[in-house]
């Protein structure tokens, strides 16, 4: 019974570490930017596919292909502030929702025009290997990338604390107009937020490469929970979206565990309806000061 | 102005009617154009119906070949001799995964062409709406789809391979293959699909002996599949019967082996035992078992087509497509004892059948007689294992053709 608890919560953990990689890129770009990115799903998958591409043309390993997609991706999120975004923020949210939400539409039907709905599945010396520990085991594809997910969540806090760009950031996010008086160049910012968060969902593309399959449609699989993490843990928060993406993964776990495999989304909707009703602004209230 | 406004209100109320029409016709004439050259001897219309666009077109596709395959080989060897050997004329219509294409697509070749005989439709779904047409029309139509249904109330529809009723049946009795005391474990997910499929699995499982230790719905669209694993591990099962789609297969399989946990997996049917399967989950599918209506290593005649198919083609000749190959000799040993094209002849000479050698005898069980209801009364599934991504058949034992691999 204990070994099944924590096993569960393991699981929990380790998948909790990839909703977070998705969630922190969708909070990063509503804090700062102030619009909902709707095509965040969408840029995992086309992380996802960068690596497979480059795993399977080159031999290059999906964590090895951390170094083509998130710069790739960030370049990506810079365009897309510059040439979309930028250009629908004046005009309020219907707008800015129409735009990432058409861009999801649009980036999933070109791939599946591309590529067709086939799954495509990575096979690495590590996928199905696992680490025993008594009674529990720990799969080494997954450890690896909640490890990675962990260190890059722990850079952008630094970044954000300790870096001029990082503070600027954080103070366009509080309040543009005054960050603007303070000398801020708001367009600057907003493009490296978007960056930013989409090499976010690039590094979550490549980590999932070896243990989960590609097609057109898996944005929306993890886009979901990404969602509900940023309200449980706040809007606009990243430690918010972190704590509260790796406290889903473990509720969605124990629900499946002990309420039954097609409810493991109740626990966690339940925690969602809970948590709005006695927190309205989400656990952790308030931009980490 | 007028003839522009018409066309653009013919176009606006037709346009997906003639889509089909056309696609229909075009196929049609490039199936007439060969045959008509060649000349003096009467022509043997068949239908095919199959979907080559849409959801079930890879399939319908393969579905396609075969049937080019299995006329081609009639034609070569002579023809239909009783009708002084005359040529099979295949009328292929692409019945778009959609039934009310189906439908239309039905009425048209069968009231565009004398057709003598109809084989499709690959989908139960499609094939139920075919049938329907095919009955009122008075011609008979054959096909290796699975749903029951078809052998209820109707006199010109036949169905040489085993039914979906007997699929559950041989999935429970093979999981004395791996364990003389058999502890499955039932995982689908919660769809029409999932659920039917799973309730037909309980019900039958006490008369098999087999205990079910774990009965469990999931969300379809897993993003882990661990916590599931979990669960079947701690009901201590021996087998597992997934009722999945593809993306949570993989995730299942995978997380299987991470657990290191010591389970077979049966699959069951439908796309688990067709090439693209393997084409998706690699090396994974290994050892996996699956039940299937037909294989392409159960005689040596299916052996023979399937090396023709696979030079052809470059995979396997899968489960629908063999079976379809077999039905088109079915008809063509029909046609012979009639002696006409006519459908009603046709159709008497397919009920009185009885077959136990030849193309038209390459079913699991080896023989075709048909019963009053048009189900063959020797039919059963095969169990089959993926083998370095080819499928073997391993039971029943006198169908077996390759030793059970261990995963």
């Amino acid at each position: 019974m204990l070994a099944t608890v924590a096993q569960a919560v393991v699981n929990g953990l380790l998948i909790g570490g990839i909703y977070a990689l998705v969630s922190i890129g969708v909070t990063l770009i509503f804090g700062v930017v102030k619009v909902v990115n709707f095509a965040q799903g969408e840029f995992v998958m086309i992380g996802m596919y960068i690596s497979y591409f480059l795993a399977t043309r080159f031999g290059i390993d999906p964590l090895a292909s951390l170094v083509v997609t998130m710069p790739t991706l960030f370049v990506v999120g810079v365009l897309l502030q510059q040439f979309l975004i930028r250009r629908v923020l004046a005009l309020g949210d219907m707008p800015q929702i129409f735009l990432t939400f058409a861009l999801s539409l649009l980036l999933l039907n070109v791939m599946l025009l591309l590529f067709t709905a086939d799954y495509r599945t990575v096979q690495t010396p590590y996928t199905e290997t696992a680490i025993h520990l008594g009674a529990v085991y720990v799969p080494v594809a997954k450890l690896i990338a909640f490890v990675v997910a962990m260190l890059l969540s722990l850079a952008l806090w630094l970044f954000l604390r300790g870096t001029d760009l990082g503070k600027a950031m954080r103070a366009a996010a509080q309040n543009r107009d005054v960050a603007m008086l303070m000398g801020i160049n708001p367009d600057r910012v907003f493009c490296v937020a978007v960056g930013v968060a989409l090499a976010l969902a690039g590094a979550a593309g490549s980590l999932l490469m070896p243990f989960y399959p590609a097609y057109p449609m898996v944005g929306q699989v993890f886009v979901l929970m990404a969602f509900v993490a940023v309200v449980l843990g706040t809007l606009g928060n990243v430690t918010g979206a972190l704590i509260a993406s790796l406290m889903m993964g473990v509720a969605e776990s124990l629900g499946i565990q002990f309420v039954g495999a097609d409810s493991g989304l109740i626990v966690v909707f339940l925690m969602l309806l809970l948590t709005l009703a006695f927190r309205p602004s989400g656990l952790f209230g308030g931009w980490t000061r | 102005m007028e003839t522009s406004g018409n066309q653009a209100f013919a176009r606006w109320h037709g346009r997906r009617d003639f889509l089909t029409r056309a696609a229909g016709a075009v196929l049609a004439a490039g199936a007439l154009a060969a045959p008509r050259k060649s000349g003096a001897a009467e022509l043997v219309n068949i239908g095919a119906l199959y979907p080559v666009t849409g959801s079930f077109a890879q399939i319908g596709q393969g579905c396609v070949n075969a049937a080019r395959l299995a006329v081609q080989m009639v034609n070569d060897a002579g023809g239909i001799k009783a009708l002084g050997g005359a040529k099979l004329n295949l009328i292929i219509s692409d019945v778009q995964s959609d039934t009310t294409v189906t439908r239309t697509e039905t009425d048209r070749l069968i009231s565009g062409y004398k057709l003598s005989a109809i084989h499709g439709c690959f989908a139960s779904a499609l094939t139920l709406i075919a049938s329907e047409v095919a009955e009122r029309a008075k011609v008979p139509l054959l096909t290796g789809s699975s749903t029951d249904q078809l052998n209820k109330d109707r006199h010109y529809t036949f169905t040489p391979f085993a039914r979906a009723s007997q699929f559950a049946q041989a999935q429970l009795r093979m999981a004395r293959l791996v364990s003389d005391n058999p502890k499955v474990a039932v995982v689908f997910e919660n769809t029409a699909f999932g659920t039917a499929t799973s309730k037909g699995l309980r019900e039958q499982a006490p008369g098999e002996g087999v205990e079910i230790v774990l009965f469990e719905p999931y969300s379809a669209g897993l993003t882990d599949a661990s916590p599931l694993i979990n669960k079947v591990k701690a009901s201590g099962a021996n087998m597992l019967f997934p009722v999945s789609y593809l993306n949570d297969l993989i995730l299942i399989i995978r997380a299987i082996k991470q657990a290191d946990l010591q389970v077979a997996i049966n699959g069951g049917s439908g796309g688990f035992v067709i090439p693209d399967f393997y084409k998706n989950v690699g090396n994974l599918a290994d050892g996996l078992l699956g039940v299937a209506h037909w294989n392409h290593d159960i005689d040596a005649n299916a052996q023979k087509v399937n090396a023709v198919y696979k030079q052809q083609y470059g995979q396997f000749l899968f489960e629908y497509a063999g079976g379809l190959v077999a039905q088109t000799f079915m008809i063509a040993d029909a046609l012979e004892q009639a002696a006409s094209t006519d459908p009603q002849k046709v159709r008497d000479a397919i009920a009185s059948l009885d077959v136990s050698e030849g193309y038209a005898a390459m079913c699991p069980g080896g023989r075709v007689k048909f019963g009053p209801d048009g189900k063959n009364i020797y039919a059963h599934p095969v169990g089959v294992q993926w083998q370095h991504g080819d499928l073997a058949t391993v039971f029943p034992k006198e169908d077996a053709r390759a030793a059970l691999m261990k995963a």
